[in-house]
């Protein structure tokens, strides 16, 4: 004998999808899902359209940066008064040779002949043009040669139309003439730091941001690596553990300012390394991107699943067999991915570098890594503080190199991570 | 066990990369002598040196390019104060004199042969932009509208230029300046707040009697927001005024001189702040330069005599630094500074306030 089944309740109507009720509940349920939808796009176009504004502004500035207007200037050079055996140019001591001439009158004298009353418009700094070209082609010596001389940065402004009203009218007059024409300013990317915008470039900034990030990533990747090995794989659980991570949590998140602050307390102050270097630069950021290693770090290797150490346990391996052989290979994607993030931060951080003595005049790319560097952001910081209004437009220029240094700098990460990456 | 070893292997391998690069600093700068010239201090002062730089750079060939950093007057001063030696910066670019206090930290750290240097003027340039209300000051009014409390009385009141005077134009008081870190910041305390200051005689006599509430009266600037902190950089200041017609800024002459085109002098007691009135001291907001040289590291550092000299034969009027917005010193004021240059005469620091 059972229990008769109890019946559901029979007076609960059927819902009734037509009625008004039920109907305008559909409907606020799917405006909810529309309006979330609408929010969702209007935010990724709100941050494309940031993006795009700063790039687009970025380029409609800087590219400027990367030409010059040169001026083509008549030197005869074997009535010039200058005594110079080509033969010397060839030999070791050239420098010297070069150094006894005076190209300045030189460049003034031809400027005088060739432009008359516009040979103001000619860089203050031109004559170094006229010595290189000598020393790049001693023949020249020889013949009269027509050289692309550098204009000066007013006339530069107005060919780009931007300048004051007289060399507005200067480069019309000249144009006339055919004399000027706009050229790819290569020692842009060449030069160094200087005073003139016609003749700086970005090569010693550039090669500083490259040797302080291979400086910070020779440091802070393999103790990052090893520091979230040894706490995912080997750590014990105590409190020593949980206090170790949560201070490394917690350095991710310190403004880099102090990271500063600590570099010049340490690296300057009590281990005496030299001011301005790339090597204590490198050093101070490596301890401001090792954190951010060690936390992707320790996610990366927590996702690599347990069944793999355990097949790898199970056939015999040692447990630094499991690790270097199968949970870093595994997980170094992640760990990838961490060191981007982290690295494309140190190239773009200045305040700490500051604080180092790194934000200096620096008129030749460093050597090494104690030689006194700048880095690139440091460079488009000082040189958006200069007076002279020729250096806007290489501001700008300066920021799409750091662009372009970080896009490289990333797709090589990218590049490395999707070879490695593997699926299970 | 094995937990251990991996801790010490990292923690060895960061101690081997440390000593690594000590023993090279050794070999490159800290330790035995250096091959280029150091200079740190003002940021005024920065664009000219670094254009002597290049000049010496150029005119003696093989010397390597002298290594310039803007860190501020005072913050140059106490690195170039912390002693004799390859890591200590040769050169203080400085925009005011050297303080007695700072002085007398130099020779308690072993800095005692100092030379001193002027190189030559800069004005503090009061400006509007192009399109602004055509203001007509003196430092009394500066005075008067910046202060915190004007005459050591209560704190200031005035919203309106009107207020200050009713012959100025009804547009709210907005200053951009240098932040108190500048040395510009000084010289506008010393060289039109103070004066602005002392038309009121009472302010005199509580200089003889009281030095430190008369600083207090006379120097410190209203916080209310109508004096606006613009930072180092100079250039920000000429960017908002020209956003903010009704502002009054105030740089160093040589940006007003570069950016003529959006921006006009503020003339003050009637006198504008033209070339010829800035170097004949006719404007009342012209201030000296000066760069401070460690006597003990001429003979060390290679260059460093020619780097002087090569900043004497810049600082001439129409010359390099001229043309870089410099104001030339006065014929006698450069007559001794050159000849400071050639005989580098240490200085003995009793005349430093």
């Amino acid at each position: 004998m059972t229990a008769p089944v109890p019946s559901p309740q029979p007076d609960r109507a059927p819902t009734d999808w037509k009625g008004a009720a039920m109907q305008k509940r559909i409907a606020a349920r799917y405006s909810a899902e529309r309006r979330f939808r609408t929010l969702g796009l209007t935010a990724i176009v709100m941050s494309a359209g940031f993006l795009a504004y700063l790039l687009i502004s970025m380029l409609h500035d800087g590219l400027a940066g990367f030409t010059r207007t040169e001026i083509a200037m008549r030197i005869d050079f074997p009535t010039a008064p200058i005594v110079l055996d080509p033969a010397s140019l060839r030999s070791a001591n050239a420098d010297a040779a070069l150094a006894s001439v005076n190209w300045q009158s030189l460049t003034d004298q031809a400027a005088q002949e060739n432009l008359g009353k516009d040979s103001i418009w000619l860089a203050p700094s031109a004559w170094v043009a006229v010595r290189d070209a000598v020393k790049h082609d001693p023949s020249v010596l020889q013949k009269v040669a027509t050289l692309n001389l550098p204009a000066s940065a007013e006339l530069d402004l107005a060919a780009k139309s931007d300048g004051s009203d007289e060399a507005e009218a200067a480069y019309a007059r000249l144009d006339k003439t055919g004399l000027v024409h706009r050229a790819v300013n290569w020692s842009f990317l060449t030069a160094s730091d200087g005073t003139d915008p016609t003749q700086v470039g970005i090569w010693g900034a550039f090669k500083g941001s490259l040797l302080t990030m291979t400086v910070t990533l020779l440091l802070s990747f393999p103790i990052g690596v090893l520091a979230a090995l040894y706490l995912e794989e080997y750590a014990p659980r105590n409190r020593w553990t949980d206090m170790i991570e949560v201070s490394i949590n917690n350095l991710a998140a310190v403004p880099s300012i102090i990271f500063g602050l600590l570099g010049l307390a340490v690296f300057l102050n009590t281990l005496h390394l030299p001011r301005s270097a790339a090597l204590v630069g490198g050093l101070t950021l490596a301890l401001m991107t090792m954190p951010v290693i060690v936390i992707a770090g320790r996610n990366a290797i927590k996702a690599v699943p347990p069944s793999i150490r355990d097949a790898a346990l199970g056939i015999g391996a040692s447990p630094v067999q499991v690790v270097f052989h199968h949970v870093l290979p595994l997980a170094l994607p992640g760990i990838m991915t961490g060191t981007i993030i982290g690295m494309a931060r140190a190239l773009g951080e200045t305040a700490p570098l500051l604080m180092i003595g790194m934000r200096a005049f620096i008129a030749s790319p460093p050597g090494g890594i104690t030689d006194p560097a700048t880095v690139l952001p440091v460079q488009i910081f000082l040189w958006s503080d200069e007076v002279s209004k020729g250096f806007v437009e290489k501001t700008s220029a300066a920021i799409i190199v750091l662009l372009a240094f970080l896009l490289g700098m990333n797709s090589i990460a990218i590049y490395l991570r999707n070879k490695f990456e593997r699926r299970w | 066990m094995k937990h251990n070893i991996v801790f010490a292997f990292s923690a060895l391998a960061l101690a081997a990369s440390l000593s690594a690069c000590q023993d090279q600093a050794g070999g490159g700068a800290a330790g035995g002598a250096r091959d280029q010239i150091r200079a740190v201090g003002s940021s005024t002062v920065y664009p000219f040196a670094t254009a002597v730089a290049e000049q010496f750079v150029q005119a003696n060939a093989g010397m390597k390019s002298p290594i310039i950093e803007s860190t501020g007057t005072g913050a140059g001063m106490k690195l170039f104060c912390a002693g004799v030696g390859a890591q200590h910066p040769d050169i203080e670019n400085a925009s005011r004199r050297m303080k007695k206090s700072e002085f007398e930290q130099c020779v308690a750290n072993g800095v005692k042969e100092i030379v001193e240097i002027q190189v030559g003027v800069d004005g503090l340039a009061f400006a509007e932009a192009k399109n602004g209300p055509g203001f007509q000051l003196t430092p009394e009014l500066i005075y008067k509208a910046l202060a915190a409390n004007p005459f050591g009385k209560s704190a200031n009141t005035a919203q309106t230029w009107a207020d200050v005077d009713p012959s100025l134009p009804k547009v709210a008081i907005s200053v951009f300046g240098p932040p108190s870190t500048s040395g510009t910041r000084d010289s506008l305390a010393e060289l039109i707040l103070e004066k602005g200051c002392q038309t009121d005689p009472a302010m005199k006599e509580l200089k003889e009697k009281d030095e430190k509430a008369y600083k207090a009266a006379c120097t410190r600037i209203r916080e209310d927001g109508k004096y606006v902190d613009s930072g180092e950089n100079d250039n920000l200041i000429v960017q908002k005024l020209a956003a903010n017609p009704n502002s009054l800024g105030i740089f160093g002459y040589s940006y007003l001189e570069e950016n003529r085109a959006s921006l006009k002098d503020v003339p003050l007691n009637g006198v504008e702040a033209t070339y010829d009135n800035v170097a004949s001291g006719k404007y009342p907001g012209a201030r000296p330069l000066y760069i401070y040289v460690k006597k003990a590291h001429v003979p060390v550092i290679p260059g460093l005599q020619q780097y002087v000299a090569e900043f004497a034969k810049s600082w001439e009027p129409g010359g390099p630094l001229a043309k870089r917005g410099m104001v030339a010193a006065s014929d006698a004021a450069r007559a001794k500074s050159a000849e400071a240059a050639k005989t580098l005469p240490v200085m003995d620091g009793s005349y430093l306030k």
